[in-house]
């Protein structure tokens, strides 16, 4: 019998093929001790072989935390991370692009070496979970046999590359940035230019300046694409953005080029890499990503250096190629465009023709999209769905950074026949785009950084709001929810009308489940905006926050006043004064059920994937002080609001000493109010000794109070104000959670 | 044909459909782990409910995983065996068979009359296209070999057809005994047994485990 490796051999392209055969023999020498676990881990990384919730062989099981004894013992394949454990395995999909056959292989691994579910991510990536790190040479043989990699799909390089769904085929767009894209991933993809960054690296491609689709605002590099009369000619090119990232300290892009040529789109990214790799941070990876260095040079400066490293680009000549084969890239509908003929419609049609079709640029054609929920799908339907897409478009399939599916080039005639199967696989759930169709992040179900149940919460919501979607308002169907799991926004929370993040809060002896509900980003433009966090509620009380929100927003809203607008006009301290009733925290013997997550009967608890718990108690004081610290950085929010800079400053740098203070008073009552020396007594109490220490973070988010203490503004703008109220907020939920640690008699 | 797959599916599906809801899985799949109620080493549970005709709630575990699955518009317990199957294809599907079996009898206690088994018939899915391509030859190659083992399972003669045409799809057979009914309890009594003597066909010769399904 055959191995994948041979039966394989002639289909995978050689350079593809050494990797992955570099990749297992790498896991042979870790299994016999001859290769450094971080070293693996990195390798690993690199093809997208991620670690999963539990790897550390601690799970809480509501009742105690067990140890999970894997067979292979104490043989990790990264820090904390056991071999057997199972794991993700992350495929790159650049630009979301699949054909039938490829979506057909990945229903097969999903179904051979994955639970049977195919998850889209927000980057257009498909995740498959519960993997075993032994499987992964061969899935990644089979992806690589029908034109797949995984190389760089995770690690400090730069991940899937993604562009706007609808590139093509939209009516808005400049033009077709598709092929730009696929160039682009094709050119970086490991590239020796971009194997030394400090961190990941995102890259987007947009084809319009008004639509979301690309979001090229909140990425590292975003390419939005632009025509310019150059000598006479219609010029293609793009304006380029650098530096944007969400995160958790969330920033908006900056535009280091109005425009540059196709010709100029791969060397400059190729500068801008080189640039990234040799002045990027390398040892703090908490301020490693590009906009720590945009921020630290100043635009100006940074494009300087990107101007200077150009001239020392070599010469290449695929920086160029790319361009003779752009006709290539001519879409092949499977059938003849034709409009609808007036034949009967299938129940339920019409309410899914409204959301979820998209009629395309080219007439008698459309963009069809499929609703999946939270992501997932199993591989029956991906089967069945690629059987489908033969029939009616052939290999035109993307996936969404709104993790659905979309067809594209239906013949407009076909759309009810492909409605009726696409309803007997059970993907023609009607409401893409709208308020039903959550972005959620893995979260605690599988991610090992999840604080709160990113998909519990959503799939909770989503079956709430499917139940009465015909009653809703149009102005609410429209609203945009996002969710993650924790601050670090793999859920796009910053860029929803109304997002929510997890995290944590004590009542009593015990943590709850919390999430942050942040309101009023823009999806719109890019990503044209982000939100702002306006207070944290216990997770069971978020359906209620979202219909007091959704009722008031339609009781109050001026004609056509968008969400955002009416958010900014009612003003946080109105809204915090609607979400007060619901932060309320219950006691664990009045609402029991508050204390476990959603979609979880555990007894709540994040203590298996932190450090352990010690004795101590003293809860009352804490409480009052963090509160004082909280509302200082409220009313820093209003100040945001006021466009007062200075005062956002002030407040958020009082909330982080309060914050502080409200620790070291757990120890050190006399501490006073002189905020030099709370801020020597916490640096020396708790983050000399680490105890303040964030597990993945480290003394990240103290250093944001020492960085404000030590080094005062002298400027104070709005890029500045915000940074400092995503910092004041990060440094708040790292004392909140610190205290947890510390003091607390943590019983869950 | 007697070569193992790399992983072994086997799923007993309702005989109807019960009043208990998907979503109170999640906690008895939970308290299964707290209480170690079937066998493996036993992770977490993840919740796929949400998907139409899908895992449904799986318990997740080292060796195999158990699912409360909705897979061909059937509600059932789906039982995977991942790793460490035994090297014998008998063995790896008894094996696979009696986790089965005891985790859909475990399930059936926590539902009493509402959650209620069909054991005459089952889904056996040979998850490794390598080795199994879903194609007629290979069915006929290994139908008459796979008609014995899993008769020896239940005792009885049994029937196989392929659960799916498709070649793209997974080599499944669905499995009936032709019995006139199966008491779940006592196949599991009969497979621990045929476990602890590693080949089922043993028993039958030594002629010490009544066949209770005729």
């Amino acid at each position: 019998m055959n191995t994948w490796k041979e039966q394989l051999a002639h289909q995978i392209p050689a350079e593809m093929g050494i990797l992955i055969d570099t990749f297992e023999a790498q896991i042979e020498l870790r299994k016999q001790g001859k290769l450094d676990e971080k070293v693996f881990a990195e390798q690993r990384l690199r093809k997208g072989a991620y670690g999963q919730r539990y790897d550390n062989g601690q799970r809480h099981d509501g009742v105690r935390t067990r140890e999970l004894s894997y067979p292979s013992g104490a043989l990790v394949k990264g820090p904390d991370t056991l071999w057997d454990a199972p794991g993700m395995q992350r495929i790159k999909i650049p630009y979301g692009g699949l054909t039938a056959e490829q979506l057909e292989a990945l229903s097969e691994l999903a179904d051979e070496y994955a639970d049977g579910i195919l998850h889209i991510t927000t980057r257009q990536d498909i995740q498959l979970h519960y993997v075993h790190i032994d499987d992964t040479p061969d899935l990644m043989r089979r992806l690589a046999a029908v034109g797949i990699t995984t190389q760089e799909a995770c690690g400090n390089s730069v991940r899937n590359i993604t562009a706007c769904t609808l590139a093509g085929v939209c009516h808005d767009e400049v033009f077709d940035v598709s092929p730009y894209a696929d160039a682009m991933t094709r050119f970086l993809l490991d590239h020796d230019d971009v194997q030394d960054f400090g961190r990941k690296f995102k890259v987007a491609f947009s084809g319009c300046a008004g639509h979301a689709c690309g979001l090229v605002k909140m990425h590292d590099l975003g390419l939005l694409a632009q025509t310019r009369e150059l000598g006479g000619e219609i010029k293609r090119g793009f304006t380029v953005f650098v530096g944007g990232g969400l995160g958790t300290v969330p920033q908006q892009a900056k535009i280091l080029a109005d425009f540059v040529t196709e010709e100029e789109l791969l060397p400059l990214a190729q500068a801008v890499s080189r640039v990234f790799a040799r002045l990027g941070e390398k040892k703090n990876r908490n301020r490693a990503r590009i906009k720590f260095l945009v921020n630290k040079l100043g635009i100006d400066e940074f494009r300087r250096e990107v101007q200077e490293e150009l001239k020392t680009v070599p010469h290449d000549e695929r920086h160029t190629a790319y361009l003779d084969t752009l006709g290539d890239f001519a879409y092949q509908p499977a059938k003849a465009g034709l409009a609808l003929n007036g034949a009967p419609l299938p129940d339920g049609f019409s309410d899914w023709y409204r959301t979820n079709v998209y009629h395309q640029a080219q007439g008698g054609y459309s963009a069809i999209t499929l609703n999946t929920p939270l992501g997932d799908f199993t591989a029956m339907q991906g089967f069945q769905l690629a059987e489908i897409a033969r029939r009616y478009v052939g290999d035109n399939i993307r996936l969404s950074v709104e993790q659905n599916i979309v067809l594209r080039w239906v013949a407009d005639v076909d759309l009810p026949a492909i409605y009726r199967e696409l309803r007997e696989i059970g993907l023609a759930d009607a409401g893409a785009g709208t308020i039903v169709d959550i972005t959620a992040c893995p979260g605690t179900d599988t991610c090992k950084l999840g604080i709160a149940s990113s998909r519990g919460l959503t799939a909770e919501l989503r079956t709430r709001l499917i139940e009465r979607i015909n009653l809703l308002p149009d102005a609410v169907r429209e609203l945009k929810i996002k969710v993650s799991g924790c601050f670090n926004s793999c859920g796009q929370h910053h860029v929803a009308d109304i997002g929510f993040f997890g995290n944590s809060r004590r009542s009593g002896n015990h943590k709850m489940p919390h999430f942050q509900v942040v309101l009023g980003g823009q999806w719109q433009e890019n990503a044209g905006s982000y939100g702002l966090a306006v207070g944290a509620v216990p997770a069971k009380h978020i359906p209620e926050v979202l219909e007091a929100l959704t009722n008031r927003y339609v009781a109050e809203r001026a004609d056509e006043e968008v969400f955002q607008t009416w958010v900014k006009n009612l003003g946080r301290k109105e809204i915090k004064a609607m979400l007060q009733p619901y932060m309320k925290l219950p006691s664990f013997d009045d609402k029991p059920e508050f204390f476990s997550d959603w979609g979880d009967s555990r007894v709540y608890t994040i203590d298996d994937i932190g450090v352990g718990e010690c004795a101590g108690e003293v809860v009352s004081l804490f409480s009052l002080e963090i509160t004082r610290a909280e509302s200082a950085h409220f009313e820093a929010l209003l100040a945001l609001d006021d466009s007062n800079y200075p005062l956002v400053d002030q407040q958020a740098y009082k909330a982080m000493v309060l914050a502080a203070r409200a620790l070291v008073r757990t120890k050190y009552l006399d501490v006073g109010d002189d905020y030099g020396n709370i801020v020597n007594e916490f640096r020396s109490r708790f983050y000399d000794t680490e105890l303040v220490y964030d597990r993945f973070a480290k003394g990240k988010f103290a250093r944001y109070l020492f960085k404000r203490h030590d080094q005062p503004p002298t400027q104070v703008g709005e890029d500045y104000a915000h940074q400092m109220i995503d910092e004041t907020q990060l440094f708040i939920e790292n004392i909140h959670s610190a205290e947890q640690r510390i003091n607390g008699v943590i019983v869950s | 044909m007697t070569i193992v797959p790399n992983r072994l599916g086997v799923k007993f599906s309702l005989k109807h459909e019960p009043a208990l809801a998907a979503a109170d899985i999640v906690p008895i799949f939970q308290r299964w782990i707290q209480e170690h109620r079937v066998e493996g080493m036993l992770i977490d549970v993840i919740d796929y409910k949400h998907v139409p005709e899908g895992p449904g709630v799986i318990l997740i575990a080292d060796e195999g995983d158990y699912a409360y699955d909705f897979g061909d518009g059937q509600i059932g317990l789906h039982y995977i065996r991942k790793r460490n199957l035994p090297g014998d294809i008998s063995d790896a599907l008894l094996l696979t068979f009696r986790l089965a079996l005891r985790a859909a009898l475990c399930l059936e206690d926590e539902a009493p009359g509402d959650i209620a088994f069909d054991f005459s018939s089952a889904k056996i899915s040979f998850l490794d296209r390598q080795r199994y391509r879903n194609e007629q030859p290979l069915y006929a190659a290994a139908q008459a070999g796979l008609s014995a083992i899993l008769a020896d399972i239940y005792g009885c003669d049994v029937a196989l057809k392929r659960a799916y045409d498709d070649p793209r799809l997974t080599f499944a057979l669905r499995v009936s005994a032709r019995a006139d009914s199966v008491d779940g309890q006592q196949l599991l009594a009969r497979l621990s047994a045929g476990a602890q003597t590693s080949k089922i066909k043993k028993i039958n010769h030594r002629g010490t485990e009544a066949n209770p399904t005729k």
